[in-house]
This record gives C-alpha cells, sequence and structure tokens, in this order.
C-alpha cells in the first residue's frame, strides 16, 4: 500500500486535502490519525489571516462553493500550537502555504522546514478566493515556477505544487513547476463558481464568487490528472470530488500515485478510512500486490 | 476515537404548525448526553443530494433502556429541510454530534431570563429545563419571553409552560399574546432585572439578536446561540463563521460550529 512521493516514504496514498481537514484535530475525534497516508493542513500563511467575511459557503447540485480566504493562524503560530499535536501521531504531515509575494512563500517555506513535524511542503499557487498570490501565480507557467525555485531553495523537504483547474493548459503550469524542481503537483484545487439568492437578487458568498468541490468536478479533475500525468515525470496527486474508493481508484489509474480526499470529509469523517480499507480490498481481491502497479494503467 | 456517526431511526416526524416539524429519532445508547445550546448535523442515510448534513440544534433528550432519543425542531426554509419534512416513521438518518459548546449555566445569578424568537425556542427549552433539573432553578425564578411573525409560527408553547411559569408570547401581527417584537417587549420589563443580578439566554434571527445587542448595550450578561450555513459541523472547514472580538478586542472571524453556537453577545461585531 506504501507509496513515495518525492523520496516522502507514505504508509498508504491517501492524504487529506488542505482546507477540509483542519489542523487535523479537528478530525481526530472521528479519525484514527495514525492510519493515514499524510495529512495536510490548512494553508499556512506569514501572518495569520482574517479571511473573507461570511457567508462563505454555499451548497450547490453535487458539490459546494467555498470563499473562506484562507483564514489561518499563521505559521509562527501553527509551528507552536498546532504542531506539538500532529507529532503525537505517526503520520506523515504536509504543510500546504501560501504567499502574497514570493518572499512570502520562501519565508514560509524556511520556518517549517527548521520545524520538527513537517515531512513534506504543499505550495498553495491556486487559491480562487484571496486578491493577492494564490491563483496569480499558478495561473502563470513562469510565475508558478519562480514560486517553486524561491521555495525550494529554502528547504529540504519534498516541494508539491498545488495546480489550479482555473487555466487554459494546466499540463503547461505542471511542466513549468517541474522544471522549476518541484517534486510532486497536486491537482486539482477548487473551480471558480458562483451562486445567487433569487429572492434578494445577490450572490450567495459575500466575496461574490467561490470554489466549487465536491463530486460535481470530479470528471474535470480525473481528466485534468490524466492529461498532466501524461507529460510530466514527477508524482501526480490527484484531488477533486473523490468519495468512494471506485473514485480514488479512477484516479490513480489516470496516472495519480495518490490522492487527496477533500469535501467528503465534510459529509462523511470516516470517508478516508473507508477508501483506505477500500482500495485494500481492491488489491486483495484483484491480486495486486503492490498498489503502484495499476498508477497510470489507463487502457485508450 | 471517542466519536461515531450515529444512524438514527425516525419514531415521529409531525408537522405541528405549518412548515414546523418535530422530529424524533431514536439512537444507540452510547449517543453522549447532549448539552443545552449543542446541535447535531443530520442527513438521509445513503442519500448525497442535498449534498451537505444540516446543523440541527437539540430540542430534547430522552434515555431509554437500550437507547436514546432526541427531538429536532424545524421549519423547512428550503431544500434540505424540505427533504428531511418528507421522512417517514422508521426512516433511517445519520447523526453526527452532539456538536458545538453550549450555554453555562454554572453561575448564581438570581433571574434567569430567555428571549427566544421562532424556532430559537428549541435550544432555550432543553437549556431551561437544565436549570429546573441541575442548577434546581425554580420555575419562579425563570422568565420566558417568546416571539414570533405570527400565531402559526409560535411552537412549543405548551412544554414551555410546564418549565417556565413566567412566559410573555408576543407575535408581530398580535394574533397571539401581545402584538410587539418579542425584544420591545423584554425592553419593557428589563427595570425588572438588575444588570448584577441576572443572566439572559437568547436565541433566533438576526434581527431579533442584533436588536437586542442594543437594548442590552453591553450591561448585560446575555449568552445567545447562533445559525449559519455549516459545511463540516466539526471546525474544520471554516466556513460558518461569525465576526467577534477577539480577546485583545480585535475582531476575528470564529467558527459558529466549533466555538460556538454559544456566544457572548458582547463579542458579537455587528456590521
Amino acid at each position: 500500500m506504501s507509496v513515495e512521493i518525492g523520496g516522502l516514504k507514505l504508509k498508504n496514498p491517501v492524504m487529506t486535502a488542505s482546507g477540509t481537514f483542519g489542523y487535523g484535530e479537528e478530525y481526530a475525534d472521528y479519525v484514527d490519525l495514525n492510519q493515514l497516508g499524510a495529512i495536510v493542513v490548512k494553508g499556512l500563511s506569514l501572518k495569520p489571516r482574517l479571511g473573507n467575511p461570511p457567508p462563505r459557503i454555499m451548497e450547490t447540485a453535487g458539490g459546494m462553493l467555498n470563499a473562506v480566504g484562507l483564514q489561518n493562524v499563521g505559521v509562527d503560530v501553527f509551528i507552536k500550537e498546532k504542531l506539538p499535536f500532529l507529532r503525537q501521531y505517526d503520520v506523515a504531515v504536509i504543510a500546504n502555504i501560501y504567499g502574497e509575494s514570493t518572499l512570502e512563500y520562501s519565508q514560509v517555506a524556511k520556518k517549517l522546514s527548521q520545524a520538527e513535524g513537517v515531512h513534506a511542503l504543499e505550495v498553495n499557487v491556486s487559491c480562487p478566493n484571496v486578491k493577492k498570490g494564490g491563483l496569480s501565480f499558478g495561473s502563470d507557467p513562469k510565475a508558478a515556477a519562480e514560486v517553486t525555485r524561491r521555495v525550494k531553495a529554502e528547504t529540504h523537504l519534498p516541494v508539491i505544487v498545488k495546480l489550479t483547474p482555473n487555466v487554459t493548459d494546466i499540463a503547461a503550469i505542471a511542466q513549468s513547476v517541474e522544471e522549476a524542481g518541484a517534486d510532486a503537483v497536486s491537482l486539482i484545487n477548487t473551480l471558480t463558481g458562483m451562486a445567487i439568492d433569487l429572492k434578494t437578487r445577490t450572490p450567495h458568498l459575500k466575496n461574490i464568487t467561490g470554489g466549487l468541490s465536491g463530486p460535481a468536478i470530479k470528471p474535470v479533475a480525473l481528466r485534468m490528472v490524466w492529461q498532466v500525468a501524461q507529460r510530466v515525470a514527477i508524482p501526480v496527486i490527484g484531488i477533486g470530488g473523490i468519495m468512494t474508493v471506485e473514485d480514488a481508484l479512477e484516479f490513480m489509474i489516470a496516472g495519480a500515485k495518490a490522492v487527496q480526499i477533500g469535501t467528503a470529509n465534510f459529509i462523511n469523517p470516516h470517508a478516508t478510512i473507508e477508501i483506505i480499507d477500500g482500495i485494500r480490498h481492491y488489491l486483495q481481491n484483484n491480486k495486486i500486490k503492490n498498489i503502484n502497479d495499476i498508477v497510470g494503467t489507463l487502457r485508450t | 476515537m471517542a466519536k461515531d456517526i450515529y444512524i438514527g431511526e425516525v419514531a415521529a416526524n409531525e408537522e405541528i404548525q405549518i412548515d414546523y416539524f418535530l422530529m424524533k429519532v431514536t439512537l444507540p445508547s452510547d449517543f453522549t448526553e447532549p448539552l443545552p445550546g449543542q446541535f447535531v448535523m443530520i442527513r438521509i442515510a445513503g442519500l448525497h443530494d442535498p449534498f451537505l448534513s444540516r446543523p440541527i440544534s437539540i430540542y430534547s433528550y430522552t434515555r431509554g433502556k437500550s437507547n436514546c432519543a432526541i427531538e429536532l425542531l424545524y421549519r423547512v426554509v428550503g431544500k434540505g429541510t424540505q427533504i428531511l419534512a418528507g421522512l417517514i416513521k422508521g426512516s433511517q438518518v445519520e447523526i453526527s454530534g452532539p456538536l458545538g459548546g453550549s450555554y453555562s449555566i454554572d453561575h448564581q445569578k438570581k433571574n434567569i431570563v430567555f428571549i427566544a424568537g421562532g424556532i430559537g425556542i428549541a435550544p432555550l427549552s432543553l437549556l431551561a429545563e437544565a436549570l429546573c433539573r441541575k442548577a434546581s432553578y425554580s420555575a419562579a425564578a425563570m422568565t420566558f419571553y417568546l416571539g414570533a411573525q405570527t400565531a402559526d409560527a409560535v411552537v412549543g408553547l405548551n412544554r414551555l409552560r410546564k418549565l417556565c411559569y413566567n412566559l410573555t408570547v408576543c407575535t408581530d401581527d398580535g394574533s397571539l399574546g401581545q402584538k410587539a417584537l418579542v425584544t420591545k417587549a423584554f425592553q419593557k420589563d428589563i427595570k425588572k432585572y438588575s444588570p448584577s443580578d441576572t443572566v439572559i439566554y437568547a436565541c433566533g434571527p438576526k434581527a431579533m439578536v442584533q436588536s437586542l445587542s442594543k437594548i442590552l448595550d453591553g450591561k448585560y450578561l446575555c449568552q445567545v446561540s447562533l445559525e449559519e450555513r455549516m459545511a463540516c459541523g466539526v471546525g474544520a472547514c471554516v466556513g460558518c463563521v461569525v465576526a467577534v472580538k477577539d480577546g485583545q478586542g480585535k475582531p476575528a472571524y470564529k467558527r459558529v460550529c466549533a466555538d460556538g453556537p454559544v456566544f457572548d453577545l458582547q463579542q458579537i461585531i455587528w456590521e
């Protein structure tokens, strides 16, 4: 069941997606964190961020919109107050990082690299809900590569770059960050969307637009993972509307070496564990010894 | 790993007033006894439309020999509650909870005042019951102000009468009780309650809570339970926030699900 992402060995290919699992403690009553492949924590910035004003979420057909705006405690409080909790567990911790500038990305990366108990960094160049940084880095191959280089220069940890689907050619961005030294890419972040209240003719979200997640985006995510996996040699981590073991396996067959479970956690806190168990059963039933043997085995 | 997701069975689901439903759900006996103000996330087992679970405040809790039961009082406002309203006896629901924090009852105040708007009566009924039982407040020491738009929207009155003798009912149109806003009815009596001897518990629509905030002007200890759209219910998604003053008086967004749903009224920042 174990997989390797940029030198980081995971006991299984199932991680939590950033922003859907808090700092781990929120779900510790529901999930034995030791069983997870990795925990990707909520995006961290240099200073604490207030986030966007509410309403921040809206249910949609087969999913939800969110415009949280990267509310977080900041990297220092994370290291001091949240990381010790996670160190109690035998689980890989991946810190998702965000910056308004390349300098901020590199500063956050440096601090986390010096902290005990962080095993990899996931660089968020794809948040659609913040004014500065985020998506603006992720939608330009050159800017995405620059952020990647700056982060790589500050850390010995594996660097995963999380990509946005809100671009014309996601594989071009993936190639660009690979050339810049990224150890893996994860995709997709949310798709930008909106919803309107008919009674008031106002947007349901205060931010007007938000990021769409949930099973509604799975086919789009799967297509992008497939496209990217053909164009890069580094590991691809599949994200986007994975609710069941079947969904996870589809991503792996399309070329994902690992997967992240996001919005599914909200409606079924046991989703990660059920998917891990499900993969184990699938491998047993199909007499597959090594999970890596199914990665990228799509027949076309 | 303490918490499970429970499969509950709908024991009753009645429309007690137009659009207002009372659902009784039987749960395994290891479902933790809820504290007043806590809520559950509920969804129909196996159904993915509506996508998200719905947060509903716990109205009552009873323990049987081999199981326990909670009651949920809810109003049909959208797709999620519409589908809940259609559930028949014997249907299965997935419940996680009890979630969130509770009203605090460990204080020694002489007067207990409840102010509820509409469906806001649900957590306050559970609280009144807990106060009678645990903090041994007599029904006479508690005063309840209950407001709604019309008589049709007044729910839970009969049960409340047994818990609380001093009960003022008001409606916007005067179809039941006084013709007044519940906050105005309370304001008329405010001199009866000195700030040092009184605790106020509130739950209701935003407009009611905001108006109460103006009336109390920071002089009274007042705890209020808030409602927001939620996705996870456990503090992970940070979707259900409310603007509050933090410890240093600076603005911060707190999660209604995990940091609330009960807040000190004075902490809340109004736009």
